[in-house]
């Protein structure tokens, strides 16, 4: 796990660091970690006043492009350590999108396709008619307003 | 929630700066963290809908991609950070974290108020995402995308730091308790 989130840490400039404050809010920041090979964890900065709590943490990379596509991105669970300084200890990486190519990003659709059946079995409810009509008039709508 | 909790999360998105302001209406997506069942932040990127005349920021998502629902529903705290400027037009913009309680509705939307400001929003933002619903393939493709749960914030505490310079200690308004 440490050899591939390094390998995908690289394709990014900075990351989105969250622990978690006394009051149990997410607090989130950008960094740029720094890989310690030897204890195989990321040593990161923390902002001066942020109210986060050594425990519980995650990692988030993700980029997109200037219309929103292109969107590429990672997330690694982990914990926030404070002993020698403040770093970021890696336990699971969780591949998002683009991060295996087209078919992972086929592979995405095919799980939420999935996931929206069982949503609905699992309660019993049938798949609410969507009225493709009324949106597609919106849309058009829309973009002769724009 | 009270009329005067009402007025005064409105109040607090309409007092900040114009540039903390600007972030929040201009940054294409945004990273949403919920507390998972284990009680770990588990982070997205998603695109949120300012909206602070009603005090709030309206979020979705396809019932296919619903574990964050799942985590807000066992426990509303949540956070918005705005850290990736790129689409937004704006030059050295303030990084901007908002932290409250997110709100799921029970009903499965196709095409309301709510989802019609969202998806307009993402029309004009993401212009891939006009093709979902064009053709019969992409119709039958992205179904599942249509089908979709609102999630509204209610903002209770917001950080920002000025030029994105997470070295710097954030200026911050709202209570120092938000529980």
């Amino acid at each position: 796990m440490w050899d591939e989130l390094l390998k995908q840490l690289r394709r990014y400039e900075s990351a989105v660091i969250t622990g978690l404050g006394d009051d149990g809010y997410p607090f989130s920041w950008r960094c740029t970690p720094h890989p310690d090979q030897m204890q195989k964890v990321l040593r990161i900065d923390v902002p001066p006043g942020a109210p986060v709590t050594p425990g519980p943490a995650g990692l988030l990379c993700h980029r997109h492009d200037e219309r929103m596509w292109n969107q590429r991105s990672f997330l690694v669970r982990g914990r926030l350590s404070s002993a020698g300084g403040w770093a970021f200890v890696p336990e699971r990486l969780i591949p998002g999108e683009g991060a295996r190519g087209l078919l992972g990003t086929l592979s995405i659709l095919r799980k939420a396709r999935r996931a929206a059946r069982e949503y609905l079995q699992r309660r019993g409810i049938p798949p609410p008619p969507i009225p493709w009509a009324a949106i597609n008039e919106d849309k058009a709508q829309l973009l002769r307003e724009k | 929630m009270t009329d005067r909790a009402e007025a005064e999360r409105r109040s607090l998105l309409l007092e900040l700066p114009a540039d903390v302001q600007a972030v929040l209406r201009e940054f294409r997506t945004c990273e949403l963290t919920t507390l998972s069942k284990d009680g770990g932040p588990i982070t997205w990127p998603v695109m949120a809908v300012y909206q602070p005349e009603q005090g709030r920021f309206l979020l979705s998502t396809a019932i296919g991609l619903s574990q964050k629902v799942a985590h807000l529903r066992r426990d509303p705290r949540l956070s918005l950070l705005f850290s990736d400027p790129t689409g937004s037009g704006l030059a050295d913009p303030p990084a901007v974290l908002v932290q409250g309680d997110g709100h799921v509705g029970d009903d499965i939307g196709t095409w309301n108020e709510d989802l019609r400001v969202y998806h307009r929003q993402a029309w004009l933002r993401q212009p891939m995402s006009r093709t979902y619903s064009f053709s019969p393939i992409g119709r039958y493709l992205m179904g599942w995308y249509f089908r979709r749960l609102v999630i509204t914030l209610r903002p209770a505490r917001v950080f920002w730091w000025p030029v994105g310079d997470f070295s710097r200690t954030p200026e911050v308004v709202g209570p120092t308790d938000v529980g």
